[in-house]
């Protein structure tokens, strides 16, 4: 899975200068702590970060903004140490869930209000297709012209950061679509960088270069959206992240080669391969481990279906019996009984119709070990 | 098989009646409530309004009263206005430590007897106190004085305009003025162009509530000025002096006056005036 923001000629390499950088922040509001919360955002680049409601996420970016204070830890944006600056110097501009469109101003004068000049109001309000709505009052609009305009006021500002906490949360699907549309569109012209929160791991995975998993104020992984999906570093960041496959176990380096693995030949790099046993079944895997109790996590669509024990090299076969199918529109989720260990493959629905896959049917379930990730 | 028995038919006959009988005293105790308030702002009105603005033609005593009256209630809402809004803004958005201690301390003024007050202000303000004699020394005297009436009248009042300005900044959600801020506004500039704003009906409510508890001081006031006398004085000289019929007229045009802050009020929270509709 790549992101669809990237451009073929990515120019968000890892390499580029922060504008985010935090480092060690701690915040308190009320009774609520965020600890040692540390990454950088790129410039240009479209940082995720994602948890659970109650997570902090809307204190992480409110500490960034400068409306909660730094306790502890250094915050840098661009070039500039900003731990303790105020919000209007930080060269920001923040898009919440609910708009907060001033009440007392009408669709333009939201829109100007902290704009660099008049003649970038109106360009922003034709930019959003406002022009029409511009001396209306903000009540009257709907939620996803409320958006709009908010989007279309942090902009005004020529932000070099924006930060956006849960922006589509409050839109219904199709306005949703409109207004993430707009924003991706303004995006790619101006390359400013963006630190979204969102508690929907599938927009981690839409939008973002680099994602961060924030639970309980704590920081759990920072890592490009992939690299989450694929090597969640627990079992809870694999679980919010919707790994279907999340099996606690025993792994056992072991000397062995397979056709579908190959190891690393770097030797301060070396992955070795792994027996890991959950409920009496043993899967193969490839990777750093420490022998003991650890968990294996397996995409849905890391596992392929097939109704007889194929000439596949992959090293994970089993065969089981289908128990659940659950159809979301081209892709259906087919839960195979495996001597008691449930998989759940995400296949395609029109394969699913050609193998004839039912409940009761057998089959078998094959994954590669490259496609089992230990943690 | 019998068909399933409504609520009002499970109900038996000596619940329903009771139910009756407990309907009729609520009703009953509530319309002796309201008379009970309302009767004597009635007789009092009835009794002596038409009297009272008469008076207001001929009677030079109650119309410099009611002036002084009203030019100290004014001038003592707008030291509140000064002094108290930034105290009601820190109470509503600070978190800082004590915060509750200046709260109740703020508050105390109004739950102690109002002679109390006057009192307690006599003991900072009066000539024979270091206060009062160094203000006194400055050619600023309180007791006995106009800047008597406004001390008085700013320490029983201030503290209901606190309170209901607080009320008004904390309906403002402080996102707004994050925002602001986040959009190059000083801490100042976001107070003056979104929170004030969005304030300023509950703030000015919060004024006018304090103008009309400051026209109606008394006890505070007697004990640190008894001349030059304000309405309230003035009543309640008339009626030790001449009795209730010579009262009777200033009295009246105290709660005549008392309409006017009530009205603008009204005005102020219009819609509250018409029954809600549901959507």
């Amino acid at each position: 899975m790549t992101s669809c923001l990237r451009d073929a000629d990515d120019v968000h390499t890892h390499q580029a200068r922060p504008v985010i950088a935090l480092e060690g922040i701690h915040a308190t509001v009320g009774d609520f702590e965020l600890a040692d919360i540390s990454f950088v955002v790129p410039q240009g680049a479209y940082g995720i970060v994602i948890g659970p409601t109650g997570a902090g996420k809307t204190t992480l970016v409110e500490s960034i903004a400068g409306l909660v204070p730094i306790t502890r830890g250094r915050l840098t944006l661009g070039d500039t140490e900003l731990t303790h600056a105020a919000p209007e110097q930080r060269r920001l501009s923040i898009v919440y869930q609910h708009a907060y469109l001033f009440p007392h101003l009408n669709v333009r004068e939201n829109v100007g209000y902290g704009s660099t000049s008049s003649r970038v109001t109106v360009e922003m309000l034709e930019r959003f297709g406002l022009g029409e709505v511009a001396g209306r009052d903000v009540r009257a609009l709907s939620g996803g012209e409320r958006q709009l305009v908010a989007l279309a006021r942090a902009l005004a500002r020529r932000p070099e950061v924006l930060l956006l906490d849960e922006p589509f949360a409050a839109l219904d699907p199709r306005r949703r679509v409109t207004v993430r549309r707009e924003l991706r569109t303004i995006y790619f012209e101006r390359r400013f960088t963006v630190l979204q929160v969102t508690h929907d791991f599938h927009e981690a995975g839409l939008l973002g270069d680099v994602a961060m998993v924030l639970d309980r104020g704590r920081m759990l992984q920072v890592g490009e959206p992939e690299d989450l999906f694929r090597r969640p570093s627990t079992p809870v960041v694999a679980d919010f992240l919707g790994a279907e496959n999340v099996f606690a176990g025993v792994a056992q380096p072991i000397r062995d080669e397979s056709p579908d693995w190959k190891p690393s030949t770097d030797a301060e790099d070396v992955e070795h391969a792994v027996a890991f046993t959950t409920r009496g079944i043993t899967l193969y895997a490839l990777g750093h481990v420490i022998p003991g109790a650890a968990h294996a996590v397996i995409r849905a669509d890391d596992i392929s279906l097939s109704r007889s024990a194929g000439a596949s090299s992959v090293r994970n076969q089993f065969r089981g019996r289908v128990v659940e199918i659950a159809s979301a529109g081209a892709i259906t989720r087919v839960t195979v009984d495996v001597s008691g260990l449930q998989l759940v493959a995400a296949v395609t629905t029109r394969s699913v119709d050609e193998l004839r896959i039912a409940p009761g049917v057998e089959v078998f379930a094959a994954f590669k070990a490259t496609a089992v990730h230990l943690c | 098989m019998p068909a399933e028995l409504t609520v009002e038919e499970r109900r038996t006959p000596v619940a329903a009646r009771g139910e009756g009988v407990l309907n009729v005293l609520v009703a009953l105790a509530a319309s002796l409530f309201l008379l009970f308030l309302v009767a004597p702002l009635v007789g009092l009105v009835g009794g002596g309004g038409v009297r009272g603005v008469r008076a207001l033609a001929t009677d030079a005593e109650l119309r410099s009263s009611l002036a002084l009256t009203i030019a100290t209630a004014t001038l003592a809402t707008l030291l509140g206005i000064v002094g108290a809004t930034p105290v009601a803004y820190a109470l509503a958005r600070g978190r800082f430590r004590g915060r509750a201690i200046v709260s109740a301390m703020i508050d105390l003024p109004l739950l102690i007897p109002h002679p109390v007050a006057g009192i307690a202000l006599l003991l900072v303000l009066g000539r024979n106190t270091p206060l009062g004699s160094g203000l006194w020394a400055l050619g600023l005297q309180i007791t006995g004085s106009v800047t008597g009436i406004v001390c008085a009248m700013l320490f029983v009042s201030a503290p209901l305009y606190v309170s209901a300005a607080r009320e008004a900044f904390d309906r403002v959600d402080p996102r707004f003025e994050g925002v602001a801020r986040t959009l190059g506004d000083s801490r100042w500039r976001a107070l003056r162009r979104v929170t004030l704003p969005l304030a300023w009906r509950g703030i000015l409510a919060a004024a006018i509530v304090m103008w009309a508890r400051a026209v109606s001081e008394f006890g505070a006031i007697v004990i640190l000025v008894y001349h030059p006398r304000v309405a309230s004085v003035l009543s309640y000289e008339r009626f030790t002096a001449y009795g209730l019929r010579e009262a009777l007229p200033v009295a009246a045009i105290l709660v005549l006056l008392a309409l006017i802050p009530l009205a603008l009020l009204r005005a102020l929270r219009g819609d509250d005036l018409l029954p809600s509709r549901r959507r």
